[in-house]
C-alpha cells in the first residue's frame, strides 16, 4: 500500500515500535520549538537530539541522501544574500572588490537555516519510521473522520497511477508527433495537450470509485470499529503531554526574556 | 446570500472521491512541468480545478492535503505553505460559486485573486522561514538588490515572493480553466454540489446516498 511514495524504511527500532501519535508530537513539537529557540546554540540542540534519534531509528544514511539534495541549494542561497544584503549589517567580515560580506547577515542565515535543518529532520525522522496508513489509523482512533483517511489513503495511491499515467500520456502524445523539446514557448505549448487528458480520464474514474465506495457502506453514519490497536503506554502518554507543553512553555519563557 | 454560502454544500460521496483526485492532479501538473522543464511549479491546477468544480470545501482540503503529502515525503518546507494551499482552494472554491470563470473579466478576477491570495499569504512566512527569501535564485536576486537599495524587506520579500507567483499561477489558472471546459457537460453538473439560491438555474442534483 502507497509503496510508490511512502518513505517507511521497515525497522525494529525503539521509534519505529512507538504509537504514531508519540511521534507525531515529537516531530510538531521538535519543529516549533526550533523556531521558538532564541539562539544558535539552542537550534544547534535541539538539531543534534534530533540528529541522535535519526541514529537510533538507523535511518542516518537515508536521510543524509535526501535531506542534502533540499538544504544544501537552500543553505546556499540564504548564506548568499543575508550576507550581502540584510537590513542589520554593518560589521564586515570579509570584501572582494565591491562586494562586502558581512557578520550579521551570516549569523541570521545561519540561524535561518539550521531551522530548516531541524523541520526537515524532524520531519523525515517521522517519515522513515512510520507507516502513511498508521497515521491515518492513528487520527481515525482518536477522532479524525473516516472520510478524511480515506482522502489521504486514497491520495497515497491514486498518486503513483496518476505519475504512471502522465509518462505514458507522453509517449502516447510524442509518437502523434507533440513536441516536448526545444525552445521554452515550444515547451509551455505541450504542457495542455498532455495534462488535458490525465486530468479528463482520472476526474472521469472518480463516479465509478465513488459508487463503488457507496455499495460498500463509505457513507452510512455508524460507529467504525479500529483494525487494529496501536501500543501505547503510559511512558510514551507522559512523553506527549511534556512534549506537547514544552511548546507554550517555551513561548511564555520567550516572553520573559529568554535569550 | 453572502459569501458564506459558498461553504453550505452537500459533501456527497462524489465530492470525497473527487479530493484524492484534485490531489493527485497538483502532483500530476508539477511532475509535467518538471518533465517540460518549465521554470514553474504549477502545483495547484488541483486545487483550484477542485475549488471551481466542487466548491471552498474540496478545493481547500486537496491543496491542504497536498501539502501534508509532500512535505511528509519529498520536501518538508512545503508543510508551512499548506495554509497557503488550504486559502488557494478555498478562494477558487468562491470564486467558482459565483461563476467567476465563466465570463472573462471573471477569470481575469480569479486570477488576480489567486495571485494576492498566494503572494500576501507566503510573504510572511518567507519572512519567518528564510529571512524574507522566496527560495527561488530569480525572486532572490531582486530581494538583495531591493534591500541593497534601501527597500523595507516586507515590500521587497512580497516582490520577490509575487516575481514567482505571476507566471506561476498565470498558467495555473489558464490551465485549470481550459480543463474546466474541457469536461463533459454531465460531469461539470455532477460535481455541482452546493445549494444555488435566488433566479439561478440548479445544476442536475448530484447522485448522493
Amino acid at each position: 500500500m502507497a509503496g510508490g511514495l511512502s518513505l517507511y524504511q521497515e525497522g525494529a527500532s525503539l521509534l519505529h515500535r512507538a504509537h504514531p501519535l508519540t511521534k507525531g508530537v515529537l516531530m510538531l513539537s521538535a519543529i516549533a520549538l526550533a523556531f521558538i529557540a532564541p539562539s544558535l546554540y539552542w537550534i544547534l540542540g535541539i538539531a543534534l537530539i534530533l540528529l541522535i534519534l535519526v541514529i537510533v531509528a538507523g535511518v542516518l544514511r537515508r536521510l543524509i541522501a535526501v535531506a542534502l539534495a533540499l538544504l544544501l541549494p537552500i543553505t546556499v542561497l540564504l548564506l548568499a544574500v543575508q550576507g550581502f544584503a540584510n537590513p542589520a549589517n554593518h560589521t564586515v567580515l570579509f570584501a572582494i572588490g565591491p562586494v562586502v560580506y558581512y557578520t550579521e547577515g551570516l549569523y541570521i542565515a545561519a540561524i535561518a537555516s539550521l531551522r530548516i535543518t531541524c523541520l526537515v529532520v524532524a520531519t523525515f525522522l517521522f517519515s522513515f519510521t512510520t507507516r502513511p496508513a498508521d497515521i491515518t489509523e492513528a487520527l481515525m482512533q482518536r477522532g479524525l473522520s473516516p472520510a478524511m483517511g480515506y482522502v489521504v489513503q486514497s491520495a497515497l495511491q491514486i498518486i503513483p497511477q496518476t505519475l504512471d499515467m502522465a509518462v505514458r500520456i507522453q509517449d502516447a502524445q510524442r509518437s502523434r508527433g507533440l513536441e516536448t523539446g526545444g525552445s521554452l514557448p515550444k515547451r509551455a505549448r505541450a504542457y495542455i495537450p498532455l495534462m488535458l487528458p490525465l486530468v479528463l480520464s482520472s476526474l472521469v474514474a472518480t463516479q465509478e470509485r465513488a459508487m463503488a465506495l457507496e455499495v460498500r457502506g463509505f457513507g452510512l453514519p455508524v460507529k467504525r470499529t479500529n483494525r487494529y490497536e496501536f501500543a501505547d503506554n503510559a511512558i510514551q502518554r507522559i512523553t506527549r503531554w511534556a512534549l506537547a507543553l514544552a511548546v507554550p512553555a517555551a513561548i511564555v519563557a520567550r516572553f520573559v526574556g529568554w535569550r | 446570500m453572502g459569501i458564506l454560502n459558498a461553504f453550505k454544500v452537500r459533501m456527497n460521496t462524489l465530492a470525497i472521491v473527487l479530493i484524492p483526485v484534485c490531489i493527485a492532479i497538483d502532483w500530476a501538473g508539477h511532475a509535467v512541468a518538471s518533465t517540460l522543464k518549465l521554470p514553474l511549479f504549477l502545483d495547484s491546477i488541483g486545487t483550484v480545478l477542485g475549488g471551481l468544480l466542487a466548491g471552498p470545501w474540496v478545493g481547500g482540503l486537496a491543496g491542504l492535503i497536498t501539502n501534508f503529502i509532500s512535505s511528509g515525503t519529498v520536501d518538508p518546507i512545503a508543510a508551512p505553505y499548506s495554509v497557503i494551499s488550504l486559502a488557494i482552494g478555498i478562494a477558487a472554491g468562491i470564486a467558482g460559486y459565483y461563476g467567476w470563470h465563466k465570463t472573462w473579466p471573471g477569470r481575469v478576477a480569479l486570477y488576480i485573486l489567486i495571485v494576492l491570495v498566494a503572494s500576501i499569504g507566503s510573504t510572511p512566512l518567507n519572512m519567518g522561514l528564510y529571512g524574507g527569501q522566496s527560495g527561488l535564485p530569480f525572486g532572490d536576486s531582486l530581494y538583495a538588490g531591493m534591500v541593497k537599495g534601501g527597500w523595507p524587506t516586507w515590500l521587497a520579500s512580497y516582490i520577490d515572493e509575487a516575481s514567482g507567483d505571476i507566471p506561476d499561477k498565470l498558467i495555473t489558472v489558464v490551465v485549470a480553466i481550459v480543463i474546466f471546459f474541457g469536461l463533459p457537460n454531465r460531469y461539470r453538473a455532477l460535481f455541482s454540489v452546493w445549494r444555488r439560491t435566488g433566479d439561478e438555474k440548479a445544476p442536475a442534483p448530484a447522485p448522493s446516498v
